[in-house]
């Protein structure tokens, strides 16, 4: 439907899937040339957004050695590209108990003792379509530092490329999720004020206010809702507001 | 590519009238909010109130209802499968729990049945994790700071959002259980962003009375589930993925209870009968049909099937009448059309401009008010721009967020949209956006309860397959919020509804017969089949090269 | 200009002892070191033959970035991580063909020559400060303390990076005097504790810790120094694992040498994370009156 009218008009270029050759309007990204070149999907597209990792594409141009990385669906076509997606690759996740298992490195690397085969060779940020630093955040891993690689992974989509290209055989982005929620749940801030309204909630507090708004016409609703206090778009965290109706 | 010449001059305008929007944006002089009534004329221009988009169903639970044709074309459409064919005394996986659909609120539904002591299967169209679930980026609504805000003003903006015709017990239940649903993601790890004394940040979104909006950087969503897959993945003993293998059926017992589904393996186009005490239906919603041709911004599944699985087993739908328009769809790249800019752009200050330059909406309405008042200005008006491929948007002017908020903001604060339009060789944070609206979610559904309950017993529904929550029209953050807090109500209830040991009984396709029965009656939709299960997007000239006369096995 | 500082994995852990002392004590005698912004682990766990080039890319890459950073001199407190360094770092300086593989390979790097210098502390202190120095600045001299300087392997095997002669060493005495303290000679001070032995082949491991043990008590050492977290690890978190097995070898406390510095230069407790040692290291601390809190 919405494809047709470029795939008219744009100019065709040559493209290599799995080494074949195809036409395809130069505009179109390497998802919808896939599409164009009459395949349907059911591997290796997802969101079609650039965020699930489904995508992950691999490619070299004539005449450089090097690997070249993109996700299908956010990666624009060039002439003469040679492409493969790689929508699956087997890695070990190991299975843990969230609730006791200690935010530590140490306790990390007792999951995956592979962690310590990592030679830094940095394949694994080569690969990476989002441009994570992969054997940074291997590295922090390595020395405990759990923050810092919470932050440096926070962009991973988990296509597993990385995986793909390790000497060392890592499953990196299994180890960087539970990184991410050790110190999501356990090392990062705790959020009393969450905490406080949940027991407000419990404790019926609010019950009564909530009541009587199920119960209102509509026409009382519309003015409780359109006198309702706004709070203004460059107030401070700690903004009260001058009715202390319903809190 | 950077933008051409002609767009280039017409930023120009853009930045000559940015000092003093910004200046305006610092006083607190906002373009003031449509009243009630004013609403209601601005909403004539939504596609929703356009009635050549629709028609009046003639089968089933809601017939007389009128939905958009691509959803009726589906809901008044035959079985993948022939149910007089299928051997329903054997079966091939069996349950306690079957959860249908892979992603926030599946996963969330799936962890709570565990939870209650259900084994539980969840079956996914594509991988785990691949939903709209996976796409949200601005954030998840829950009132959690009680010094300002409370369940009673979500109550409120909720219902004004959705234009007051929200199910009430559903807004009750979905307001009152977020600040928890806040507490159980960040227990499980989810890292949503903090400022410096450990408080959650929280914006402004459209619709929103206070800032409430809880985010993590600007992939709310991924970092949500990814945290609830991974966990899912840890009970990996009590609970077992089957990817790539959607429902196409559901499976009614004896005594008219739900007692599993028809899953079909995309891979090796084999159908597999799964029997289950309890069904949790969580497949989310429908933004691949492209109602009334537009793009979207929902990933490659969703293709409503669960609504029509509900829908032939006897559950009415509500709500479906009307759909989201995201208002801020990328209009130009071309490559990246459709895909969803964030609300919280809008919620940190980016004014919607037109091509003189001009602000002309807040842009903190609630969507629908946006959506349609950017398609008043660029059809009625003629005040939109247009882009190098002959269409239409207006500008989202992000660099004003840097100046409202300091140098370095927009590439902080959404690292994504930054890294996506530096592609392109655009830095958001220096030139505006172009954008117009996009398909994006789907208000209605499958009727049920703030239980997860539908009138089918053993049948439960969560997420936005569900409608009645957000009434005519949802606001944002209020989607991740409803998938986890349904969920895990639908789990809860599922696992509970186990535990009760429901009656077993022969397994049933009755139902579809029955539908079968009433289409041939009514005299539609024979000629098509639903679920789609997946969208088409081969190009007309290479359709016509499939000479294949007859397939064996799939329908292609 | 600041100083490069690599502190290598263990130190951010385990060893944080090492680290905390060390800074606070450069600190203190005015040096500014600088943590690289980028950093991985040395390699330190795999042996370096020539031949094995993937095994050099761990500290060459360290060393890129050091030189990146604007350093000249890189400095690191422990032993492992900075033999590793100092024989990629030679490697580099003197291979043509090897330092052409490496930086081909790692063609995302900027190119490196060994230009940056890799410094064990001990030798920075010796070379920038000089003992005399030290000696001026220190503030609560060891007086009586009786020290055994451990040296271990990695400080001076191999001959091209060791920091001084492996013949004859003197600087760990010269440092320990400098200090106030009473270095004891004891045969055992460059032996092997046998590192990595301990996880492949534990009672051989063992073993040689109870040699050198015996060896320092014989000495009347009142307690062991070292720089190296795995030769600690054998020596002081094992030495129980060690008492209980071999005959003959009494409780000897552990430290950094870092730490008897930190202590020596007046610093405070909390700067010489004793939470890292074993009980008899902090008893001795307490006999002898070293212990400060700060104002």
């Amino acid at each position: 439907m919405s494809q047709a009218p470029e795939s008219l008009t744009a100019k065709l270029i040559p493209i290599y899937i799995m080494g074949k050759r195809y036409e395809v309007p130069e505009t179109l990204t390497i998802m919808k040339a896939i599409e164009h070149a009459g395949y349907k999907f059911i591997r290796g597209c997802g969101c079609r957004g650039g965020i699930c990792g489904a995508c992950g594409t691999v490619y070299r141009r004539p005449g450089d050695y090097r690997i070249h990385v993109g996700l299908a669906c956010q990666t624009v076509v060039e002439p003469e590209m040679v492409l493969t997606q790689i929508p699956f690759y087997p890695a070990n996740r190991a299975s843990y108990d969230y609730a006791t298992m200690e935010a530590v490195g140490a306790a990390v690397g007792a999951l995956y003792p592979e962690l310590f085969r990592c030679v830094a060779c940095n394949a694994c940020t080569k690969v990476c379509p989002m441009d994570v630093e992969v054997m940074d955040y291997i590295a922090a891993v390595k020395r405990g530092d759990l923050a810092e690689a919470m932050r440096l992974s926070f962009d991973c989509i988990q296509c597993g490329l990385c995986a793909s290209r390790c000497m060392g055989e890592l499953p990196q982005y299994h180890i960087a999720q539970l990184v991410r929620r050790l110190y999501g749940g356990k090392l990062a801030p705790a959020t009393d004020h969450v905490d406080a309204m949940v027991k407000k909630i419990a404790d019926g507090y609010y019950q009564q206010k909530i009541d009587e708004l199920k119960k209102m016409s509509v026409d009382e609703l519309k003015k409780l809702y359109t006198a309702r206090e706004q709070e203004p778009h460059q107030a401070p965290e700690l903004w009260k507001a001058k009715s202390a109706e319903g809190l | 590519m950077p933008y051409p010449e002609e767009l280039k001059k017409l930023i120009k305008i853009v930045e000559g009238t940015r000092a003093e929007r910004v200046a305006r944006k610092k006083a607190g002089e906002e373009v003031p909010f449509l009243s009630l009534e004013q609403r209601k004329e601005r909403l004539k221009h939504h596609p929703d109130f356009q009635e050549e988009g629709r028609r009046p169903l003639k089968v089933g639970a809601s017939k007389g209802y009128a939905i958009a044709h691509e959803f009726a074309d589906l809901l008044e459409a035959r079985s993948r499968i022939d149910p007089n064919k299928v051997d329903l005394s054997r079966w091939d996986l069996e349950t306690d729990v079957l959860v249908i659909g892979g992603g926030g609120a599946g996963s969330s539904a799936a962890l709570l049945a565990q939870e209650h002591g259900a084994k539980v299967l969840l079956a996914t169209k594509l991988r785990h994790g691949d939903a709209n679930t996976m796409m949200a980026e601005g954030g998840i609504q829950a009132a959690t700071k009680g010094d300002k805000d409370s369940p009673y003003y979500h109550y409120l903006d909720v219902m004004g959002g959705g234009h007051f015709t929200n199910v009430p017990e559903l807004v009750e239940r979905l307001v009152t259980d977020a600040p928890d649903v806040i507490r159980w993601l960040k227990a499980l790890g989810c890292n949503f962003t903090q400022i410096e004394d450990g408080r959650l940040a929280t914006l402004h979104g459209g619709g929103t009375s206070r800032k409430r909006m809880h985010y993590a950087a600007d992939i709310t969503g991924a970092e949500i589930m990814r945290t609830l897959r991974d966990e899912v993945r840890n009970r990996r003993a009590d609970i077992t993925v089957l990817e790539f293998s959607p429902a196409v059926e559901l499976l009614l017992n004896e005594h008219g209870a739900c007692a599993g589904a028809v899953l079909y393996n995309l891979e090796t186009e084999t159908y597999q009968l799964c029997k289950a005490k309890a069904v949790v239906m969580a497949t989310g919603g429908s933004g691949r049909l492209h109602v009334r041709g537009f793009m979207t911004t929902n990933h490659y599944g969703a293709t409503g099937d669960g609504v029509i699985l509900g829908y032939r087993a006897g559950v009415p739908v509500s709500f479906l009448h009307t759909v989201q328009y995201h208002p801020t769809g990328v209009a130009f790249q071309e490559q990246a059309e459709g895909i969803l800019i964030t609300e919280k752009f809008r919620g940190a200050g980016a004014n919607l401009v037109n091509v003189d330059g001009q602000q002309f909406v807040n842009e903190r309405e609630p969507r629908d008010i946006e959506a349609a008042s950017i398609i008043l200005e660029c059809t009625e008006k003629r005040k939109g721009v247009p882009t190098p491929s002959g269409k239409t948007g207006v500008w989202l002017d992000s660099p004003m967020i840097d100046m409202l908020e300091g140098e370095g903001t927009v590439k902080r604060e959404f690292p994504g949209k930054h890294i996506l339009f530096k592609r392109f060789e655009i830095d958001i944070a220096k030139e505006p956006m172009l954008i117009y609206p996009t398909l994006h979610y789907q208000n209605g559904g499958l009727e049920f309860k703030a239980s997860g309950e539908t009138k089918i017993p053993g049948f439960f529904v969560a997420g936005e397959v569900g409608g009645g929550i957000h009434g005519a029209n949802r606001l944002m953050g209020n989607s991740l919020l409803d998938i986890v807090v349904f969920g895990r109500v639908a789990g809860a209830s599922a696992g509970s509804f186990v535990k009760s040991k429901p009656r077993d009984g022969k397994l049933s396709l009755e139902h579809v017969s029955r539908y079968h029965a009433e289409l041939e009656a009514a005299g539609v939709g024979m000629d098509r089949v639903a679920p789609m299960v997946l969208p088409d997007y081969t190009p007309a000239d290479v359709k016509k090269k499939q000479w294949t006369a007859h397939y064996e096995g799939t329908l292609r | 200009m600041k100083i490069g500082y690599y502190p290598g994995c263990t130190l951010k852990s385990r060893a944080k002892n090492l680290e905390d002392s060390a800074l606070a004590s450069l600190a203190a005698l005015g040096f500014e070191v600088e943590e690289l912004p980028r950093w991985n682990c040395c390699g330190a766990v795999f042996s370096l033959a020539n031949d094995d080039l993937i095994h050099h890319l761990a500290p060459v890459r360290d060393l890129i970035r050091a030189k990146d950073a604007g350093h000249e001199r890189l400095i690191t407190l422990c032993s492992m991580c900075y033999n590793t360094l100092a024989r990629a770092n030679l490697l580099m300086k003197h291979d043509e063909e090897k330092r052409k593989t490496l930086n081909l390979f790692m063609e995302e790097e900027s190119d490196y020559f060994g230009e940056v210098e890799v410094l064990h502390v001990l030798d920075f202190l010796r070379r920038e400060l000089g003992w005399e120095k030290l000696r001026a600045a220190v503030k609560r001299p060891l007086e009586g303390l009786r020290v055994a300087p451990y040296y271990g392997c990695t400080l001076l095997r191999p001959r091209e990076v060791a920091i001084e002669s492996p013949d004859l060493p003197v600087m760990f005495a010269d440092f320990l005097r400098a200090l106030g303290a009473t270095p004891v000679e004891f045969p055992e001070a460059t032996a092997c504790c046998s590192s990595y032995q301990i996880i492949a082949n534990e009672s051989a491991a063992l073993e040689a810790s109870a040699k050198i043990l015996r060896a320092a008590t014989a000495s009347s050492a009142d307690a062991l120094a070292m720089s190296c977290p795995v030769c600690e690890y054998n020596l002081g978190r094992r030495q129980g694992d060690v008492r209980s097995k071999h005959e003959g070898v009494g409780e000897l406390p552990t430290f950094y040498f870092t730490q008897l510095l930190a202590i020596a230069l007046g610093l405070p407790q909390e700067t010489l994370g004793l939470k890292w040692n074993e009980a008899s290291s902090l008893e001795l601390l307490k006999k002898k009156s070293y212990l400060t809190v700060s104002a």
